[in-house]
């Protein structure tokens, strides 16, 4: 990522902005193949369940919304069992085009949210923030804890396994909660020590220098206010 | 000098005998000093009183002094001796807390106070030394163990500290990478305190030996002079020791497992495994090695059911039961006799049996997680072995092990395997006995 986090993070915010605001299909289609494109830079096994999330949550809009709303005169199709509330379902011209707007703003939010969370150095944005230092990284860090308790839920799941037990269901899986919470305690105890031993707590503590703000920074800022005023004026 | 201990005695909070007792010792500079001694011994406990943890993090009864770059632990917190003192402990993935490998390293220079323009060149410096630098950009989520153990020593190098410590730092690297990371460690040009379990990788760079049984400092002396004393008195830590076991193969026997063609990749494109052939015979015990990265959980895990294999075949001709590495963070139950039970549907009588046979019969009523990390590893064997499996699989479980324990272990699988079932062990651990020993090479990535 060129962009220093900042930046990167208030540029992502405003286009995820911008789309929740655009009322025009193509510009907004446009914001969202932009936000896809930069998603895209991310490793394929990291990025992949949050493309498919974000792509497959706007689908889903853009399917069935117009089978749930009742708007416009153009029928395009009218059919098929009759439920109560809702009536009979149709499709109508206006329906989809509301169906489309809304997918892709929902869209276009969750690959700016998508593109944050893989692109931006989170330790680094945690340290550039001026206020609640240690409440921010308390934060980054349960953060990064998270995919040590996917591991750790893995490892579990694999160890009652091999001893032969199927886990399956909700109910098998619910069964190895308590001992996956167990661990993480432990877990965060040892974390706790080995911070200790490497000096977190003292008075003195200093921050690495994040790279000098370059004009692409500065034109991700500019672009970032822009992209917020044209979603609520043009777009 | 660096560091001092004085009549140094020390019990954890809860009672139970003193981890240490009356130890003394002294480190000068340049000294890379290795610390032996049985898991359990107080070894860990020493390197945490070195670093200020105990009793400062740890609680407990202190009685004793240990100053370290002259400051009393007593007086001095752990983070005021950070910078001075390293430490990097067994589990890396305990210990790391920032979310890429650069902001990692430079995590403890942060905390210390490093002037800020200086930082992310000790960081790259301290990268390049362990052979990581080109991971600097990494997530640290996504990297392996033994990248991670390198990582956490690039962070404890960027501090330039007079003493690190390091508590079985190795124990995820495979031969060649402990040897790097050891050598990283030496070339720092302060003190080295080492507690390792793989003897012969710790005396071979060692200047000094301590041996530790019982908390007490049984040994204190140059490595040659050492050598005699464990070759008289501790022959399994002595240099170049004797495997303690050396079984015949056994007669032709029939085949309990045979795979063929068996590939496997995490992401596409990206073999882990490629058409892998192996047989096992019914009272084998066969060592599947390689260096990291290679294949062996993975292979094991496919033998084992946990993973599908994109392709090839896998037979088994009876029940297969695996311990995963690092069986002690898995435990599932509120008693050890519960865990051992669970294969069986609750018998206690076979799950006391399989207590038994691992020594840990006299404490079946207590919580798994009140166990020490020794008796974790054996808990685990037994939660796996309860249900008499025709195939063990085993993923490092030497790992921490201390050489008595690993020659019992050694000596309970070769029976396990004579009574007709076979086992199969994934380890980097080249001294480890067996039948037959197959290698995964990242080369070749086939096992004949």
């Amino acid at each position: 990522m060129k962009l220093a986090p900042v930046p990167a993070t208030l540029l992502f915010a405003s286009a995820g902005v911008a789309g929740l605001l655009a009322s025009h299909l193509i510009p907004l289609a446009a914001l969202t193949l932009v936000l896809l494109g930069v998603c895209l830079r991310a490793p394929a096994r990291r990025r992949r369940p949050y493309l498919y999330g974000a792509l497959a949550t706007g689908l889903g809009i853009f399917i069935f919304s117009p089978l749930l709303a009742v708007e416009g005169y153009n029928v395009l199709w009218q059919g098929g069992p009759t439920f109560p509330v809702l009536g009979q379902l149709g499709v109508t011209t206006e329906e989809l085009r509301t169906a489309a707007l809304n997918g892709l703003r929902l869209s276009a939010l969750a690959l700016a949210f998508s593109a944050y969370a893989l692109l931006v150095d989170h330790d680094r944005l945690v340290a550039a923030a001026g206020f609640a230092p240690r409440s921010a990284f308390a934060v980054a860090l349960a953060t990064r804890l998270v995919p040590s308790l996917e591991r750790d839920a893995g490892g579990l799941s694999d160890a009652v396994r091999g001893r032969g037990i199927r886990v399956s269901g909700a109910s098998g899986h619910a069964k190895l909660l308590s001992p996956l919470v167990a661990g993480s305690l432990e877990r965060a105890v040892n974390l706790a020590e080995a911070m200790e031993a490497r000096g977190f707590g003292r008075q003195t503590r200093t921050h690495a220098p994040g790279l000098p703000w370059t004009s692409l920074d500065r034109i991700a800022l500019a672009g970032g206010a822009f992209l917020v005023v044209a979603g609520a004026l043009w777009l | 000098m660096i560091a001092r201990v004085e009549h140094l005695t020390f019990c954890y909070p809860g009672g139970g005998p003193p981890a240490l007792s009356d130890v003394s010792l002294q480190i000068g500079t340049g000294e890379v000093i290795a610390l032996l001694g049985p898991s359990g011994s107080g070894k860990s406990t020493l390197l945490r009183a070195l670093a200020g943890l105990v009793p400062h993090f740890h609680g407990g009864r202190f009685a004793g002094r240990v100053t370290v770059a002259g400051l009393d632990t007593r007086t001095t917190r752990p983070a005021e001796l950070a910078g001075r003192v390293a430490t990097v402990f067994q589990d890396p993935e305990d210990q790391v807390v920032m979310a890429r490998v650069a902001n990692e390293v430079a995590f403890g220079l942060e905390n210390i106070g490093t002037a800020p323009a200086e930082i992310w060149q000790r960081v790259d410096e301290a990268l390049t030394a362990v052979d990581a630098l080109h991971l600097r950009d990494r997530l640290t989520f996504e990297l392996s163990g033994g990248e991670l153990q390198r990582i956490c020593l690039a962070s404890a190098l960027a501090l330039r500290p007079e003493l690190i410590l390091l508590d079985e730092p190795t124990s995820q690297l495979d031969s060649d990478g402990a040897e790097d990371f050891l050598a990283a460690a030496e070339g720092l040009g302060g003190a080295v305190v080492l507690s390792e379990q793989r003897i012969d990788r710790a005396l071979s760079l060692a200047t000094r030996v301590l041996f530790v049984e019982g908390g007490r400092l049984l040994l204190d002396a140059p490595r040659d002079e050492a050598g005699d004393w464990l070759a008289a008195h501790r022959p399994r830590y002595a240099p170049g020791a004797p495997e303690s076991l050396r079984p015949s193969p056994p007669t032709e026997s029939p085949p309990i497992l045979s795979i063929s063609g068996v590939s496997y990749a995490y992401s596409p494109g990206v073999l882990v495994l490629d058409e892998a052939d192996l047989v096992v015979r019914r009272g084998e015990v066969v060592v599947l090695e390689g260096p990291n990265g290679s294949g062996k959980t993975t292979l094991a895990k496919i033998i084992a059911g946990l993973l599908e294999p994109d392709a090839g075949r896998v037979e088994c001709a009876g029940r297969i039961g695996m311990l995963l590495q690092d069986p002690g963070r898995y435990l599932v139950r509120e008693s050890v006799l519960e865990e051992a039970a669970l294969a069986v549907d609750g018998d206690h009588a076979r799950a006391r049996a399989a207590l038994d046979r691992v020594g840990l019969d006299a404490l079946v009523e207590r919580h798994p997680r009140d166990l020490s990390s020794g008796e974790r590893e054996r808990l685990g064997l037994a939660a796996v072995a309860v249900a008499e499996p025709d195939l063990l699989i085993l993923d490092e479980p030497t790992r921490g092990i201390d050489p008595d324990r690993k020659a019992a272990i050694a000596a309970w699988l070769e029976n396990y395997a004579a009574s007709g079932r076979a086992v199969l062990v994934a380890t980097h651990d080249r001294s480890f006995p067996a039948h037959r020993r197959v290698s995964l090479s990242k080369e070749v990535l086939v096992a004949v």
